[in-house]
């Protein structure tokens, strides 16, 4: 789904708790927060400044060198 | 003699990645927040939790308290208190209010569980990106589960 839609010339970017999984699709851009399970995307519930931090890093990969099909593993501690 | 294989569209191999440069400054950006994680709307249809291709619309006015899932497939202690850990939509709309985003599209959208690949790539996927592509999204955000 993410290729389709950079087909279509809109720039993407998806948080995957499933860095594997993700790599062998080939993204455009992909932000995988290390530790975290497939259900907690963004970390903890109700903490409202981690979330926006992954937020803020995923879409700055959009002003980022581009680095097609990697997917960019961080630690959020 | 040419080739039969010639006549062939040219399809996308899977080791080329697609890109779209970003244009413009997040600050001026609107946001569309696509999921699988099957979400929806309090009213809305519920998803088949054994396997859905269909997606539901998430209008951007929509807080998380007010969002539902139906998944039998990933760990529920985070959505259970909080949508916004796989659907972030109160978080978009901080960092519209903030200015470190432009903005929100009208509509966000979530499909649900499916491993119906075949009909997902040729039928669902295309469907929904032409509704995403409606939205004149300056970026999309995608979450899984």
């Amino acid at each position: 789904m993410q290729r389709s839609i950079e087909m279509i010339g809109i720039s993407t970017v998806v948080v995957t708790v499933e860095p594997e999984e993700t790599r062998q699709a080939r993204p455009p851009r992909a932000l995988a927060p290390r530790g975290f399970v497939a259900g907690h995307t963004l970390g903890r519930p109700g903490d409202a400044t981690l979330q926006k931090r992954i937020l803020m890093d995923a879409l700055g990969l959009l002003l980022g060198p581009a680095r097609p099909g990697e997917v960019i593993e961080q630690s959020f501690d | 003699m040419a080739d039969p294989g010639e006549a062939k569209p040219l399809e996308l191999s899977r080791y080329c990645v697609p890109f779209t440069p970003f244009a413009g400054r997040l600050e001026d950006a609107s946001i569309c927040i696509v999921s699988t994680a099957g979400i929806r709307t309090r009213d809305d249809k519920p998803f088949d939790t054994e396997g859905d291709t269909t997606w539901r619309v998430i209008p951007a006015e929509a807080e998380a308290k007010d969002l539902r899932y139906d998944d039998s497939h990933y760990d529920h202690g985070c959505v259970d208190r909080d949508m916004n850990c796989v659907f972030p939509i109160d978080r978009v709309r901080e960092l519209a209010a903030e200015g470190r985003v432009g903005g929100l599209t009208a509509r966000h959208f979530s499909l649900g569980y499916s491993q119906a690949l075949r009909e997902l790539r040729a039928t669902t996927i295309p469907a929904l990106v032409r509704e995403i592509d409606r939205e004149r999204p300056g970026a999309v955000l995608l979450t899984g589960g």
